[in-house]
This record gives structure tokens, C-alpha cells and sequence, in this order.
């Protein structure tokens, strides 16, 4: 072998070695649990590990971006948004900098959820004005819990609705981090944070956890199998995807909105009947979209991928489509006489 | 005094041939030629990022945004994975034996006390190094350039590693059945061509059993990246496509890939060679 094939062969595996490198460096940090946020660490360490599904948001990358803005003229502003500020004194767009919800069992009702807020709270200013509203202060291994009763229609196992009185509030866990919840499903965030079985020994959502979350600013992982056993789950989603073990759903938001849909099947069998589905759907869409511009934008941006037992499909909104909705809604409110703000 | 030296045992003499042939051929102007088909992804590469730096407003295709990941996913199916490797494999496949046929250099070869089998191992080994050591640095200048844009390298760094996986496999396949070819017919080039851009395109627009006699059947079948469906043929091919299981896929491929290899070498060994005078 000459010198100059030698130069050459270090050259070329120097350059497939930093490559390889770099991106194992960015995998290690943007991807595993190591690398992670420690605030994203210390929420997990609230979610039980048997949790049927997980989901964070980004709340303020999502309130600042352009999406946001153009959505915040297509949507009303939300009668719970004002509710939760008179009662607590929390302003969901400027005081809250992440959200992770996670959610155990198949039960429909929401004992076994929980929603950990972190943000910029005046803890004294929340508790005033929840007792105002009629909380009761209670401690729970240390922590502060205010709680407070409803009555209300509450779903039952089977499926139908029935009045019953439901006790739920919100707990201070750290500074600056608290939850929101029924009791039950508070004090046992709490038992999860003291004993340590907790959802980073969930293998199979964390995993999946990980895939996702890199590079989006809002995601949901779940067990489907578990989560099918539901009555809350539509017969014809159950009837139709038997075979799907996990998914998940992330997205990134700014000018417009940037997802993925993936399902993982029980075997590549059913992944590949799943993708026959799904391109079916496509190719059906793509034909009934016909010379609408925007739709067949939207259908051209739907991207299959995955092998094995991995399905996922990939979208894209464009802003575009939230301008045309502006423009629907303008339209609607020039009918009836106002133009939302 | 009779000569108790050994014949040099076929894995000695096939890297002995390795050795030789791969200077030669990384150095032909057949290189030149494989410096163009991959440089020509790495140049647009530079041109899309200049581009996005220097504030350029984001592609739409159809008047969708396209982000660094997808425009990657697009490059490595029209570039790589449709046309670099099969072309690749083609041009150098065929020319391992069909050239040193054609510069009358084969009787050095075989007059050397080596089997001749190992002179076809050596070869193709020598071409498989050589085209990996271009084909897989350009893949990654391209990712490295393109993916961040709107995307992130950790996130799509295991697609990275299953394409870097997939282009190595698909040359030594398509590279193995091209030294089949090339050892066992004349005018191997032609064949090749055909056989890519003709027999494999058509049996992929088909619906039925016949794609399974293509090596773009097990190979697509295994890229991460979603099939563009950019012109009619490529939306044809997106509602026919089945799709192998990943075992099925490596296990066909590494049957193709030996088997050819295995038939070329008792090609070689079995074919006499007439040089034309």
C-alpha cells in the first residue's frame, strides 16, 4: 500500500470517526436519562413506575412561539385559564415553565393522575386565595397539600357518569414545583418521591421517553395495551389497533408545528399490516384531496417511516394553515357582527 | 533439490491481491467519477446551509415546511441509496475480473501461484474498502451539514448509524452480484446498467413475488427514512411496496451477497479467459 492510499484511508476513517463521534456526544446528551434536564429528572422522580402514560410540554417555548400567537387569535381565551388565576393567583402563560402529567391504570376516573407544574409561584399568594375558595390545608410526609371538595359528575369504572363528591387540590413539592390532582393521586407522588419506585424504573416508557423527546417541545408516551382496556377509549380505536403496545406523540412548536406519531406493534407482522393502513389512508386522503393547495400542503408533509416493529409518521402544520383559519374564522366573526381580539 | 515452499493458502493470497488492487483502484479515474456522484450531495449540503445561515426562509415543498431530518431522509434515497450504491456497484462489480480481461493483465494473475478464486476475493475486498472509505465520509458530511437545521443530530443519530449500516451492505451486495456478472459474461457493463435502471425499477413498480428477485426489494426495505413520492413512479412504488422484516431482509441480503461471491470466485476458477489480440 503507498503512502498516499494510506493519507487517504486515515483521512476518510477520521472523518466517518468525528461524525460518529459527534453525534454519539449530541445522542448521550439530548437523549438519554443522563443527559437529560435535572428539572425533567426531578419531576420523574413524582410518577409512579407503573404509570400507563407520560407527558411533558414546554409551556413557555410554547407560549412564545409564533404558533402560539397565531392560535391565540383563532381560540378563545379559556374560562378555566381564568378560573385557575382567581383561585390560585397562577397565570398559566407568564408564571408556568413546564408541565409533566402522568396518568396510572385504565380507570376513567382521575385518581390515578397527577399534573406536575414548575414554574415562578407565590406560594403564600396560592394558599390565601385557595382558602378563600375553601381549601383546607393538610401535611402529607412533609409536604404542604391544600385540598379542597367537588361535587360533580364524576365516570364511573363502566363507563357511565354519576354524581359523587371528589377531593383534590394541589401539593407544594419543591420550590417552585407543585402538583395538581386528586388526594389520592397526590399523596401517592409523594409515597413515589420518598420510596424511589419511581417511573425511571418503567423501562419500556422510558425508552420510549428518550426516542421522543430530543429536539420537541411537547410529548406523550403511553402503553396503548393498557391504556385499550379503558372504557373512556373509543370501541372503533380498540377494535382497530389491537396489536400496538406503545406509542407516542411529540411535537415541536414555533412558526408552525413539527410532529411525529409512533406505534410500536406486538411483532414486525403487525407493524407491517399497521403501514399498509396507513399508506392505504394516505394514498386515500392524497386522491380525495384533489386541487386543494392547502390539504394536499398538509397530506404531502404526512412521512411513513420505521422498521421492524416501529411505525411513525411524521407532519407538519404550516403556519400557512393557521393563516387560512384566521382567515375562516375573520369571515365567521364579520357574519356575526365582531371580530375577535 | 526439490522446492518444499507452500502455495500462500487462499485468506494470505486473496489479501496479498487486496494489497495490490487497492491502490490501483483508488487511484483510477474511475474514482474521479465516484468523487463526483457522492461529492455532488455534499456540495448541495453546503449550498442548503449556506443558505439557512445566511437567513434564508425555510424550504417548503407543496407549501409544507421541510426540516433538516426529511430533507436528509430525501437525500439519502435519491442520492445514495437509489443511485450511488447500485451505480457504484456496478461500475467497479463488473470491472474486477472484465478489466484485467480487457488489459490482457489477467495472465499475471493467474500465472502467480495463488488460486484464482483469491484473486477475485481480493478484489472485491479492495473495492469494497474502497468505495465504503468514500461513499460513508460523504453520508456523514452531508448529516453533519444538513440534519441541525431544524433538527437534532442526537435524536436522529441511530437513523444516522442504520444508514451508514445500510449503504455498507447494499455496496458489498450489489458489489458481489456485479462480480458475478462480471466474471461470467461479456459486455458486463451493459448488463449491470440494465439490470439496475430496468429490471429492478420495473419489478418494484409490480405487485407480486417478483421484487423478491432484486437486491432495492430487501435494501429499501430496511432505510429508516420515509420513500419519497415525488413523481408518479415513485407514488406507484409507495402503493405496491411491501416491506421485508428486518431478519428477512440481512438474512437474504447476506444469502446474495455469498452466494454471488461464492459463484464468481468458481467462475473465475473454472472460466478460461480468451484475450483478444
Amino acid at each position: 500500500m503507498t503512502q498516499r492510499t494510506r493519507y487517504f484511508l486515515t483521512g476518510s476513517s477520521l472523518v466517518l470517526m468525528v461524525g460518529l463521534a459527534t453525534g454519539l456526544v449530541a445522542f448521550y446528551n439530548g437523549s438519554l436519562p443522563l443527559g437529560a434536564s435535572t428539572m425533567e429528572q426531578s419531576e420523574f422522580t413524582y410518577l409512579p413506575a407503573d404509570s400507563t402514560a407520560v407527558a411533558y410540554a414546554d409551556v413557555r417555548a410554547i407560549m412564545d412561539s409564533e404558533f402560539r400567537q397565531k392560535l391565540r387569535q383563532v381560540l378563545p381565551t379559556g374560562e378555566e385559564k381564568d378560573k385557575l388565576q382567581a383561585e390560585t393567583g397562577i397565570d398559566i402563560e407568564r408564571d408556568i415553565d413546564t408541565v409533566v402529567a402522568s396518568f396510572s391504570g385504565n380507570r376513567p376516573d382521575p385518581s390515578g393522575a397527577v399534573v406536575l407544574v414548575r414554574g415562578r409561584f407565590n406560594d403564600v399568594q396560592v394558599e390565601t386565595l385557595a382558602r378563600q375558595h375553601g381549601a383546607q390545608v393538610e401535611e402529607y410526609r412533609g409536604k404542604r397539600m391544600l385540598l379542597m371538595t367537588h361535587d360533580g359528575p364524576r365516570m364511573q369504572p363502566d363507563g357511565t357518569t354519576a354524581s359523587a363528591p371528589s377531593v383534590g387540590g394541589l401539593a407544594f413539592l419543591e420550590p417552585g414545583l407543585m402538583a395538581l390532582g386528586e388526594s389520592a393521586a397526590l399523596k401517592r407522588a409523594i409515597d413515589t418521591n420518598a420510596t424511589k419506585d419511581d417511573i425511571t424504573k418503567n423501562a419500556d416508557l422510558m425508552g420510549l421517553a428518550n426516542d421522543v423527546r430530543g429536539g420537541s417541545n411537547a410529548w406523550v408516551v403511553g402503553r396503548f395495551d393498557e391504556m385499550a382496556g379503558s372504557p373512556m377509549m373509543p370501541e372503533q380505536v380498540r377494535a382497530h389497533l389491537p396489536a400496538v403496545q406503545l406509542f407516542a406523540v411529540s411535537a415541536h412548536v414555533n412558526g408552525g408545528v413539527n410532529g411525529m406519531i409512533r406505534a410500536d406493534t406486538r411483532d414486525d407482522q403487525a407493524a407491517e399490516q399497521l403501514r399498509d393502513v396507513v399508506r392505504g389512508a394516505l394514498a386515500a386522503g392524497k386522491l380525495m384531496a384533489g386541487q386543494d393547495a392547502k390539504i394536499g400542503a398538509m397530506l404531502n408533509s404526512l412521512q411513513m417511516t420505521g422498521t421492524g416493529k416501529t411505525v411513525s409518521l411524521s407532519f407538519t402544520v404550516p403556519a400557512e394553515v393557521l393563516d387560512l383559519l384566521n382567515g375562516v374564522a375573520a369571515m365567521q366573526n364579520l357574519g356575526t357582527g365582531g371580530i375577535r381580539k | 533439490m526439490s522446492n518444499s515452499q507452500k502455495p500462500p493458502s487462499f485468506l494470505y493470497a486473496a489479501l496479498r491481491v487486496f494489497d495490490l488492487s487497492l491502490g490501483e483502484m483508488l487511484w483510477s479515474r474511475r474514482t474521479v467519477f465516484m468523487g463526483l456522484v457522492v461529492g455532488l450531495p455534499v456540495l448541495i449540503a453546503v449550498i442548503i446551509r449556506g443558505l439557512y445561515a445566511l437567513g434564508a426562509p425555510a424550504m417548503h415543498v407543496n407549501n409544507a415546511t421541510v426540516t433538516g431530518p426529511v430533507v436528509f431522509g430525501l437525500m439519502m434515497w435519491a442520492f445514495f441509496i437509489r443511485f450511488s450504491v447500485p451505480v457504484l456497484g456496478v461500475f467497479y462489480g463488473t470491472s474486477l475480473i472484465a478489466d484485467e480481461v480487457e488489459d490482457k493483465t489477467i495472465t499475471y494473475l493467474f500465472s502467480r501461484p495463488i488460486p484464482r478464486g483469491a484473486v477475485l476475493v481480493g478484489k472485491y475486498l479492495a473495492y469494497l474498502v474502497c468505495t465504503i472509505c468514500v461513499v460513508l465520509p460523504s453520508v456523514v458530511l452531508v448529516w453533519l451539514l444538513i440534519v441541525p437545521m431544524g433538527g437534532s443530530l442526537g435524536l436522529h443519530f441511530i437513523d444516522l448509524v442504520k444508514d451508514l449500516g445500510l449503504l455498507a451492505l447494499g455496496l458489498a451486495v450489489y458489489g458481489a452480484v456485479f462480480a458475478l456478472i462480471g466474471a461470467a459474461m461479456k459486455r458486463p457493463l451493459l448488463i449491470g446498467l440494465l439490470y439496475v435502471f430496468g429490471w429492478e425499477t420495473v419489478v418494484m413498480l409490480i405487485p407480486g413475488y417478483l421484487k423478491r428477485f432484486s437486491v432495492a426489494y430487501y435494501l429499501q426495505g430496511l432505510v429508516p427514512h420515509a420513500m419519497p413520492s415525488d413523481s408518479p413512479l415513485s407514488l406507484i412504488q409507495g402503493i405496491f411496496r411491501e416491506v421485508p422484516t428486518l431478519s428477512e431482509g440481512l438474512f437474504w441480503m447476506a444469502v446474495i451477497c455469498l452466494g454471488s461471491l461464492w459463484l464468481a470466485s468458481r467462475t473465475v476458477t473454472r472460466k478460461e479467459y480468451v484475450l483478444e489480440q
